[in-house]
């Protein structure tokens, strides 16, 4: 018996185990967005590695929809011919200097100026590893982002999605994904021949929560990415156990569990591995998401015999209906700043992300499309990433807070889905 | 100084050990391949690792034929077929084609004995015309007079088989969200259940949801969506 399973196991991973890597195309460039320059890094040594820095930078920066990032021609070296640059409406100069050090190590030098005061914002010297250049990119991304716009960037921060791959031998063989935010870095955290749903980076991006099928119905595990240590299940009744999310303490997760056919929310305790029961309605609550200060729960009830999106104050458990526009509205995000809720919303027959001043009840459609599913925000609030298709194939969308700039997230033939977006990176 | 220390560190540690997870994982699968290691070893790496059930697995011809010797005498061991597995003393195989031949029949006689131990009287049910699949309307979990009386047959049929146990599986279309729409699968096999409960049958039946995940129509309209709300009786 093990034999067999095993010589099927190493056929299945030969077919699978090409190197994913998602497509990155932005849908609508938007050109009234910040104008800077990023021009090629200079190269001194064998260091061609590290000149992909600017190129990152320059990705990043339009992906965020907020910049309209070009190269220069030439290397810029330390002479900035400001006139010039003013000239072509640039706002802003990015250069620098990739060096070798040693076969894998390079000394990174960036300096950022701004093209009106002729003053430099930002200097450093930073050395790097090999392994670490697309790191040092995000975060010098980061940097810039935040000089120039006065707000954080959202770049050194990392997906989790899933995708589905058909496989005429074996049928659908699920994987759950994790990603750097520019969806390079791919990585297979595992495979599955059953389905895998709703993934979550816990708030300190060691552990993923998920749903998986593996056992013939939907329970819950907490996954160490980068551990080798077992997964931990959640403990559940008789029915099925969904929709994991983390309070922002790490410490806790709120999750759906049914109890004789009564779908409630209960939060578990990684600590004290006790569970408890928020909700006691008898109609379907799920899909709960935590308020950034962990004070406060949204989630999606059908309680008032359509679908809509409650919000739960967990100091009092008073529960009050969030939704009111349209008949149907579920899986609700906070966003960051804890003022605003992202959701699917149906308009006619069109499934579509929405966003919701939580005081004012104002709704924004975002979306154009016919099957959107499973927003996120990006940590910084500026972006929602959610679940769409091309062609009949699941991709994810980045969405723009800023001015609905999109960017989409493909693989070639293979489905994407259930994306997820990690906190800032520490 | 401090600060720039403290990043270039944790850059270190961060892609180190992003590194030794993912790449470890992959340069010991493909260790695998070349080395002579016990192949169990792939099954420890971690639970969910695919692992197949091997009563549902036939190898073809094309694939029986990159097996090496010592895998095919292994997999003619597990099909009973030892004696035709001669290994000469290099530990090459005398009769190869010979072998692969007698697997791909081996495997098909298998398949069938096992399709025809099954052939009791849940087939006798099929024949009968008899829905396994009942249909639901958009968000809806309400069970119609239609549906009822095909839920009556399965009653019956369950009371004069009672070795037999049911799992209902709940399913919904692909519109919506998918945690909502799991939860949906469930009342609709739930409320299957419900009426199965008037006949008194049910501790004998378990309640599966699979939400949207299992679609069996592919395209994203009605005439797919229709297919994809149901339950489906399987029975054990």
């Amino acid at each position: 018996m093990k034999t067999i399973k095993t010589l099927t196991l190493l056929l299945t991973l030969v077919s699978t185990m090409s190197y994913a890597i998602l497509e990155v195309t932005i849908v609508k460039k938007q050109e009234n967005a910040f104008p800077i320059v990023i021009a090629p890094f200079q190269v001194i040594g064998e260091a061609e590695q590290g000149a992909t820095i600017a190129n990152i930078i320059r990705d990043n920066l339009n992906r965020s929809g907020q910049f309209n990032a070009l190269s220069s021609n030439n290397v810029i070296t330390n002479k900035v011919d400001f006139e010039y640059w003013k000239s072509v409406q640039k706002d802003a100069i990015v250069f620098g200097r990739v060096e070798q050090v040693s076969t894998k190590v390079f000394n990174v030098d960036i300096y950022v100026y701004d093209i009106y005061t002729k003053k430099r914002l930002y200097g450093k010297k930073i050395a790097v590893h090999n392994s670490g250049i697309r790191r040092i990119a995000h975060y010098l991304s980061d940097k810039i982002y935040n000089l120039l716009l006065g707000q954080k960037g959202a770049f050194d921060t990392r997906l989790t999605y899933v995708t589905v791959t058909n496989s005429k031998k074996y049928g659908k063989i699920y994987q759950l994904e994790i990603a750097d935010s520019d969806g390079h870095n791919a990585q297979t955290v595992f495979k599955s021949q059953h389905p895998i749903l709703s993934p979550s980076w816990s708030p300190d991006q060691r552990k993923i929560a998920y749903v998986s099928f593996k056992n013939g119905r939907s329970e819950v595990f907490i996954k160490y990415p980068f551990m080798r240590v077992k997964s931990i299940q959640i403990p559940q009744f008789d029915g099925i156990a969904s929709a994991p999310n983390w309070h922002p303490n790490g410490k806790d997760l709120v999750l759906t569990i049914s109890k004789e056919g009564n779908k409630d929310l209960y939060l578990y305790n990684l600590n004290s591995k006790k569970l408890t029961r928020l909700t006691t309605n008898i109609a379907i609550d799920t899909e709960a998401n935590f308020s950034p200060d962990g004070n406060y729960i949204a989630f999606t009830s059908n309680r008032s015999g359509q679908v809509q999106i409650y919000i739960m104050n967990l100091k009092n458990k008073e529960i009050k209906r969030a939704t009111f526009a349209g008949r149907y509205n579920s899986k609700p995000v906070f966003s960051p700043d804890g003022k605003s809720l992202a959701f699917i919303h149906r308009v006619d027959k069109d499934y579509r992300v929405a966003l919701l001043d939580i005081k004012t009840r104002d709704l924004t459609v975002l979306t154009q499309n016919k099957l959107d599913e499973s927003p996120y925000f990006s940590p910084n609030g500026g972006m929602i990433i959610y679940a769409s298709n091309r062609e009949g194939i699941g991709i994810l969308s980045v969405i723009s807070l800023y001015n609905n700039q999109i960017v989409e997230l493909a693989q070639k033939g293979i489905e994407v889905r259930e994306p997820s977006w990690s906190n800032y990176s520490k | 100084m401090i600060k720039k220390l403290t990043l270039i560190t944790s850059i270190f540690l961060l892609s180190s050990c992003a590194d030794t997870t993912i790449q470890d994982v992959g340069s010991k699968l493909k260790n695998l391949f070349s080395s002579s290691d016990p192949v169990v070893e792939v099954a420890d790496l971690g639970e969910d690792q695919i692992i197949l059930d091997a009563e549902y697995v036939i190898f073809s011809e094309e694939e029986l034929s990159l097996f090496s010797d010592e895998e095919l005498a292994m997999l003619a061991q597990q099909q009973g077929l030892e004696s035709l597995a001669e290994l000469d003393e290099d530990g090459n195989l005398q009769n190869r084609e010979e072998l692969i031949n007698q697997l791909i029949e081996a495997q098909s006689n298998s398949a069938q004995s096992n399709s025809a131990q099954s052939e009791t009287a849940v087939d006798k049910l099929v024949n009968s015309g008899v829905s396994f699949i009942l249909y639901f309307s958009y968000d809806d979990t309400e069970i119609d007079e239609q549906a009822t009386q095909i839920i009556i047959e399965h009653a019956n049929f369950m009371r004069d088989n009672p070795e037999l146990s049911l799992r209902l599986e709940g399913h919904a279309d692909e519109r919506g969200t998918r945690e909502y729409n799991l939860a949906l699968g469930e009342n609709r096999a739930l409320s299957v259940k419900e009426v199965l409960g008037l006949y008194g049958l049910e501790n004998r039946i378990e309640v599966v949801s699979f939400g949207e995940e299992k679609p069996i129509a592919f395209t994203h309209d009605e005439s797919s969506w229709q297919k994809n709300r149901r339950v489906e009786f399987v029975y054990q």
